[in-house]
């Protein structure tokens, strides 16, 4: 007899309004950013549960990236940047005064746009946050290296040229020794800012099958400009418009039958 | 339509695209509903050579769902459509699926009209004339629901199935009485059996549009709900 697995069809939708305590990994609570007089973000609540993908879509200068960047902190680096509202991680508001945030980014790590290894070995690569950490044993560096490299589906293409120069990779490669770099301190939180965009079609389906890989173990956050993107990799999909969200539900809602007008303008190419 | 937007798109190709697919639905529908005409007058009157003109035009009503499902699944392809736009596309390929199941209706109704032994079951086809009425109506007003993508009216035309399902019921009650008072009669009570299950499930085929219909516009699927719970649901 043949018992056909449903599971793999479709995933289940969480409830993201009663997420209970435990399946959260982080609660952002009435979120407002101001860069100098011009506001960002206005008034945003949400709650991204533990190992699924979060998508952010919305159209350029939506506020999406700036809000993916207020959660490990990006944002301090802007002088004019001021917040208001809460982002809880175990509990805890990131933006506390007595927070360390070299702490926190090794929470929650980011990846971005463009691939941007150092000009240094693939190797020193990957363990250099490792490094960092005072991490010097020779063993232990190598097991984190193959174990991220591997996590990061790349480990196959490089493992013969481990302390050759990084920038020698392709784009796409360079993308994901970025992403094992990124998994090698053990993140539980990674950011992706458009991981995708700057990469050839087969690299970005590479990409995504990674993605859907690392929710194994990681809470992802992504932003993506490419919708079609956002529907394949993502577990709940967040719409933002003008720095407000406009609609958070699970992605299989949001790209059937979404609830508001503006997401369904949105998603189907019409005139906002 | 206006309320759904549906020339608002950015890629004007696209907003082209959808709106010949849906014109070329209507055009298909249009042609159901005459086959249907035709082959309910043609059994009426037992004229045989507007009986064959139906037959032989079916095979327009198949050659227009193939070619529209081509349209759809290049549509899927080329520009991955989404909420609204995606639902469209399903509704319509399921909807053209079974206008073409209408017209295979209408050719049984019609190969019906063919058998010479109808011709002794006169007062038959006069309650199936009624009931053949009742269904053109019908699919007249699921066609314009579809064109207007008027959900209510659809929620309408859903329980107006019933109805033609009574009348079902009662025809087959009076080709029963028929049968037996007159064994004789039996094949040619048969034929018009035949054409009446035929009327029948076209107010099925109906009631399934209107289901595709709800759906696009409301985002609901519908199928195999008690009307009751459609109500709620909506």
């Amino acid at each position: 007899m043949i018992s056909i697995d449903s599971s793999a069809m479709q995933t289940e939708a969480v409830d993201l309004v009663n997420l209970p305590e435990q399946d959260t990994a982080l609660e952002i609570r009435n979120l407002d950013l101001r860069y100098g007089e011009k506001q960002a973000l206005f008034d945003v609540s949400m709650k991204i549960p533990k190992k699924k993908v979060t998508a952010f879509i919305g159209p350029s200068g939506c506020g999406k990236s700036t809000l993916l960047r207020c959660i490990n902190r990006m944002n301090d680096l802007v002088d004019t940047c001021k917040i208001n509202g809460e982002i809880l991680l175990h509990g805890q508001n990131i933006y506390d005064k007595n927070v360390d945030v070299a702490s926190l980014r090794r929470n929650v790590g980011m990846v971005f746009q463009r691939p941007n290894p150092f000009p240094k070995s693939i190797y020193e690569n990957v363990v250099y946050g490792l490094r960092l950490q005072g991490v010097n044993n020779r063993r232990e560096l190598d097991e984190a290296a193959e174990r991220s490299l591997r996590g990061a589906a790349i480990w196959d293409e490089v493992k013969d040229r481990l302390h050759d120069n990084a920038f020698g990779l392709s784009g796409g490669q360079q993308q994901r020794l970025v992403i094992a770099r990124a998994i090698a301190i053990e993140p539980e939180v990674l950011l992706l800012d458009e991981p995708t965009s700057a990469l050839d079609p087969i690299s970005t389906l590479t990409i995504e099958e990674l993605i859907t890989d690392l929710k194994e173990q990681y809470t992802v956050v992504i932003v993506t400009h490419n919708m079609q993107q956002a529907a394949r990799v993502s577990d709940q999909t967040a719409f933002m418009y003008m720095g407000e969200l406009v609609e958070y539900a699970d992605t299989n809602t949001i790209f059937t039958t979404p609830k508001k007008r503006k997401t369904e303008d949105y998603i189907t190419g019409r005139y906002g | 339509m206006e309320k759904m937007n549906l020339n608002k798109h950015i890629s004007g190709q696209f907003n082209a695209e959808l709106e010949d697919i849906r014109n070329r639905v209507l055009a298909m529908g249009g042609l159901v509903e005459r086959q249907l005409e035709q082959s309910l007058d043609a059994l009426t009157s037992l004229d045989a050579e507007l009986a064959q003109q139906v037959i032989d035009g079916d095979h327009r009503v198949n050659g227009m769902e193939v070619s529209i499902d081509e349209e759809c699944t290049r549509i899927i392809a080329k520009r991955q459509p989404a909420a609204s736009d995606l639902r469209m596309i399903i509704a319509i390929s399921k909807t053209i699926a079974d206008l073409e199941r209408i017209g295979d209706a209408c050719v049984r109704i019609a190969k019906a009209a063919l058998e010479k032994r109808v011709n002794t079951q006169q007062p038959l086809l006069v309650s199936i004339e009624s009931m053949g009425r009742h269904a053109t109506r019908m699919l007249h007003s699921t066609l314009d629901a579809l064109a207007r993508m008027d959900a209510e009216q659809a929620i309408e035309l859903h329980k107006e199935d019933a109805k033609l399902d009574k009348e079902y019921e009662s025809i087959i009650r009076q080709l029963m009485t028929y049968m037996m008072e007159d064994p004789r009669s039996i094949p040619g009570v048969l034929d018009v059996l035949w054409a009446a299950r035929a009327v029948e499930r076209v107010g099925d085929r109906c009631k399934n549009i209107c289901e595709y219909v709800i759906y696009y516009v409301k985002g609901k699927d519908v199928r195999h709900t008690t009307y009751e719970d459609m109500e709620k649901d909506l």
